[in-house]
Order: structure tokens, then C-alpha cells, then sequence
């Protein structure tokens, strides 16, 4: 009559030992950062590629290269990450024009390094988190196992006690073991997806800004004859 | 400073998806982790020596029939409405004889109360040397007498005494038998009741009587069905349940053991 006893997770968890408890609450933090920078990240990274097709449609439809500089100022905080690189790039390229001791070719290389310096920038913006989520995919499934095995212990230990060795004696105490690894993995598999599927998106972001600034230095270097 | 700025409304809106999605994950698992016994209480189970008592009135009357239903007890039971009494009386024999014991020691006692008779016998010693020794003083004659009147006394008085506590111990020990007998009957009825599985097309509340023969430890050797409920499925659930049961519960006083049980079950209480 033992196993018909009240299995409640929250009976679970508040039953469970004192290590498997601060595993819990650990794993527990760390899923609800993780799904928030899952969440963050996935607003950030969309935002993004939509301000970046907005400014490549504005930047190839041939418009004026100082209206566009003076919508990007403008624009201020609400430019996308490829307005502010052309914007830098642009500005430097402007203010090095004026001097009169300075050839072509250091006037596209100035404003190329300030759109890198810009481009490097917005990059850490980006990928700012993304280390956080790779650690909790590879890491808090082996909390959880941890917490897992630390109550399984623990259960079977209790059982050693018991003397006559049932299912019931050991059953809950392995139930609240296994709400670790549960946790664990609850944490782990979506950081690891969230982690694959930024990365490979910043990525391709980042491809579009390289490849927007060798674009831009070859207009620059036209404009300069 | 610009970042920041830029992300804040995203931060916002993703703390409030952050605690959605948590809170769903708490929701499930509350809702879908709950080992709870859901099983209703709903089978009966019970002991055929734990009522032996209205059968002591119709067991006097039928011992002639008695070894005319013996052989053939099993196929009978369908046919008749009487029969099913008298698979009881298979059982309760066994258990019946354990409580007549419980009458006989009251004529036991009887029998004492006949020795203070033999005791007045030694009056008829008396007489005998009475006429050998004429001389000798009456007075020691009397004191023997007196002497052996008031031990006679008392032997009767203490003979009756002993009977009174006989028969009150003896009735004390039907009464704690007869409970420990239910208890026993509740225990196995406990732990049977938790291993059922019941299926699903029960028709009323047929009774199936099973014949399970037990280890002293309660670990169950056999399990045969004596009368099925009609109910091929429940029959074969109700045998699954008992033998999930073993070991079955001990009784509390060893002497209540019973290597072959007789166990009757309904699906739902009454």
C-alpha cells in the first residue's frame, strides 16, 4: 500500500535533497535566461535582416548617396546595423575628401577602416549572448544528469535503510531525481537550436555587410575620379 | 548606448514570452506528473472464514447433505440457488472447526466442578478409622471433618472460579480471533483492491470465488478459480490482481495462518 503514495511534482520537489534542490533552482535560472535571450535574440536578429533589405533596396534603387547619408543621420537610433556602417563610411569619407594632401587611395582606405571599426561594432552587438546559450546547451544537461545521479544516490541509500527492498522505497526518490535531468534538458535543447540557428544567421548577416562594404569602397573610389 | 536603446522594446516582449513559456512548462508538468492512485474503490474482497458466524446456525441442520455435496460441489454451485451455501460449508468446515473449539472448553470446565466430588470421598476414609479408633477423641474426628468440608468449599469455589475465567477467556479469545480474522480479511482485501486493473465491460456486480494456496510467508503458490463471475475478462483480472498481490499480508496473530484461502471478490463495494 506503499505505491499508492502522492507523486506531485511539487511534492517531488520539495521532498527532493538539499543538492538535487539547488541543482533544480540553478537549471531553473538558467532556462529562464536562456529563453530570454532565445527570445531577445530572435526580435534582435530579425529586426536586423528587415532594417538590412530596407537600406539595400534604398541603397540600389540609385538614389542620391547625401540623401541617403542625411535619412541614416536621421534615422538616428532606428538605422539598421548596414545604414550606420554606410553612415560611418560616408562620413569619413566626406571629411577626408576636404584635405587636400590625401590621394584616392587613402581616402577609400580611411573610410573602409571606419566602416570596419562600425562593422565590428555591430557584430558584438549581435552576437552578444550567443557564447551564454552555447554554454547552457553543452553544459546544464550535465547538471541535470548530475542532480540526477546525486538523487538516485540518494534513493538508493534510503534504501539500504529500508531493509526490505521495494519499488515504492525507491520509486519517488528516483521520480525527483529524474525532474533534474528533466530541467536539464528542458534548458539544453532549445539553447542548443536557438545557438545553431543564430549563429548561422549572424553569420550571413555579417557576409551581407562585408560584401555591402567592398560595394560601398568601389563607389567611394569611382566618386573620388 | 545606441544598442541598448534599440533593443529595448524586443527585451521587453521577450521577457513576457520568457515567462510564458515557463509557466507552460510548469503547467505540464503539474498537470501531466501527477502519479496519483487514481484507482476508485471499488472491489471487494473477502475472506470466507471471516463470517463464520450465520453459517453456525444452518451448518447443525445440513451434515447429512454435507457429504452428499462434497463430490460434486463445483458444477453445482450454476444449477441451484442453495449450492452457493454449500461451497461455503467446504470452507467454513475448516474454520468451523477452529470455533467449536471455542464452545468445547466450556464443558471442560464442567468436568471440574465434578471433582470437588471426588473430594467428599475422603469423608468415606473417615468413617473408617471413626470405628477402628472409638477411643480416640471425637475432636480430631471433627476437625478432619470440618477440615474437609471447608477444603470441598473451597475446591468448589475455586473450580467455579476457574470455569468463569475459562469461559470468559475462551470468549475473549473467539472475539480477538474474529478480529483478527476481519483484519486479516482487510488487509489481503487492501492489497488486492491496489493491483487491480479492472477491464472495462463489467455487468452488475458479479462475485468470483478463487481458491489461492499461500507460503507461510504469504507468497502465493496457486491461484484457481472456483466460480467464475461470468465475466471471462474480470476473472482473469481479478487472478492477475491476486497474484500482483504476493506476498499477501501476514495476519497479525501467526495462528490465524491458513495455507489454503478462500477469497471472494466483487468489482464494486455494495
Amino acid at each position: 500500500m506503499n505505491v499508492t503514495q502522492d507523486l506531485s511534482i511539487l511534492h517531488l520537489i520539495l521532498n527532493a535533497s538539499a543538492v538535487v534542490q539547488v541543482v533544480m533552482a540553478l537549471l531553473a535560472a538558467v532556462s529562464f535566461m536562456s529563453w530570454y535571450y532565445i527570445f531577445m535574440k530572435w526580435y534582435a536578429v530579425r529586426q536586423a535582416r528587415e532594417k538590412t533589405e530596407g537600406f539595400e533596396r534604398d541603397f540600389w534603387s540609385g538614389g542620391d548617396l547625401n540623401r541617403l547619408y542625411e535619412s541614416a543621420m536621421h534615422a538616428g537610433q532606428e538605422s539598421g546595423s548596414m545604414a550606420r556602417i554606410f553612415e560611418a563610411g560616408f562620413r569619413e569619407f566626406t571629411k577626408l575628401r576636404g584635405q587636400k594632401n590625401l590621394d584616392a587611395k587613402d581616402v577609400v582606405d580611411g573610410s573602409r577602416r571606419a566602416m570596419r571599426a562600425t562593422y565590428q561594432r555591430e557584430m558584438d552587438t549581435l552576437e552578444a549572448h550567443l557564447a551564454f546559450l552555447a554554454s547552457v546547451g553543452s553544459v546544464s544537461p550535465y547538471v541535470g544528469l548530475f542532480g540526477t545521479v546525486w538523487g538516485i544516490m540518494h534513493a538508493f541509500r534510503g534504501l539500504s535503510n529500508v531493509g526490505q527492498a521495494t519499488l515504492a522505497a525507491v520509486a519517488p526518490g528516483i521520480a525527483e531525481a529524474l525532474v533534474a535531468t528533466a530541467i536539464g534538458l528542458f534548458a539544453a535543447i532549445p539553447a542548443v537550436l536557438a545557438y545553431n540557428r543564430f549563429s548561422h544567421d549572424i553569420d550571413r548577416l555579417a557576409v551581407r555587410y562585408e560584401s555591402f562594404m567592398e560595394e560601398f569602397s568601389n563607389i567611394l573610389q569611382r566618386q573620388m575620379r | 548606448m545606441t544598442p541598448e536603446r534599440r533593443e529595448e522594446p524586443g527585451r521587453r516582449k521577450a521577457l513576457a514570452f520568457t515567462v510564458l513559456v515557463h509557466a507552460g512548462l510548469i503547467a505540464a508538468l503539474f498537470l501531466g506528473v501527477q502519479w496519483k492512485r487514481s484507482q476508485p474503490d471499488v472491489v471487494e474482497v473477502e475472506l470466507w472464514s471471516s463470517r463464520p458466524t450465520p453459517a453456525m446456525q444452518p451448518a447443525p441442520p445440513p451434515p447429512p447433505p454435507e457429504p452428499e455435496v462434497k463430490p460434486e460441489p463445483k458444477p453445482e454451485p450454476k444449477v441451484e440457488p442453495p449450492p452457493p451455501a454449500t461451497p461455503e460449508i467446504a470452507i467454513k468446515e475448516d474454520k468451523k472447526k477452529p470455533e467449536p473449539k471455542k464452545p468445547e472448553p466450556k464443558p471442560e470446565p464442567k468436568p471440574e466442578p465434578k471433582k470437588p466430588e471426588p473430594k467428599p470421598e475422603p469423608k468415606k476414609p473417615e468413617p473408617k478409622p471413626e470405628a477402628k479408633t472409638q477411643p480416640a477423641p471425637d475432636f480430631s474426628e471433627m476437625l478432619k471433618r470440618e477440615s474437609s468440608e471447608r477444603t470441598a468449599r473451597t475446591n468448589a469455589a475455586s473450580a467455579q472460579q476457574l470455569a468463569n475465567a475459562a469461559r470468559a477467556e475462551s470468549e475473549l479469545r473467539a472475539a480477538a480471533d474474529k478480529k483478527g480474522m476481519q483484519d486479516y480479511a482487510a488487509k489481503i482485501r487492501g492489497k488486492v483492491r491496489g493491483n487491480i486493473v479492472l477491464p472495462q465491460s463489467i455487468q452488475g456486480n458479479p462475485e468470483a470465488v478463487f481458491e489461492v494456496i499461500q507460503l507461510p510467508s504469504g507468497e502465493v503458490l496457486s491461484v484457481t478459480l472456483k466460480r467464475s463471475s461470468g465475466n471471462p475478462g474480470l476473472d482473469a483480472a481479478i487472478e492477475r490482481a491476486i497474484l500482483k498481490s504476493s506476498p499477501l499480508p501476514k495476519p497479525d496473530n501467526p495462528a490465524l495462518y491458513q495455507r489454503t484461502l478462500e477469497i471472494r471478490y466483487r468489482p464494486f463495494e455494495e
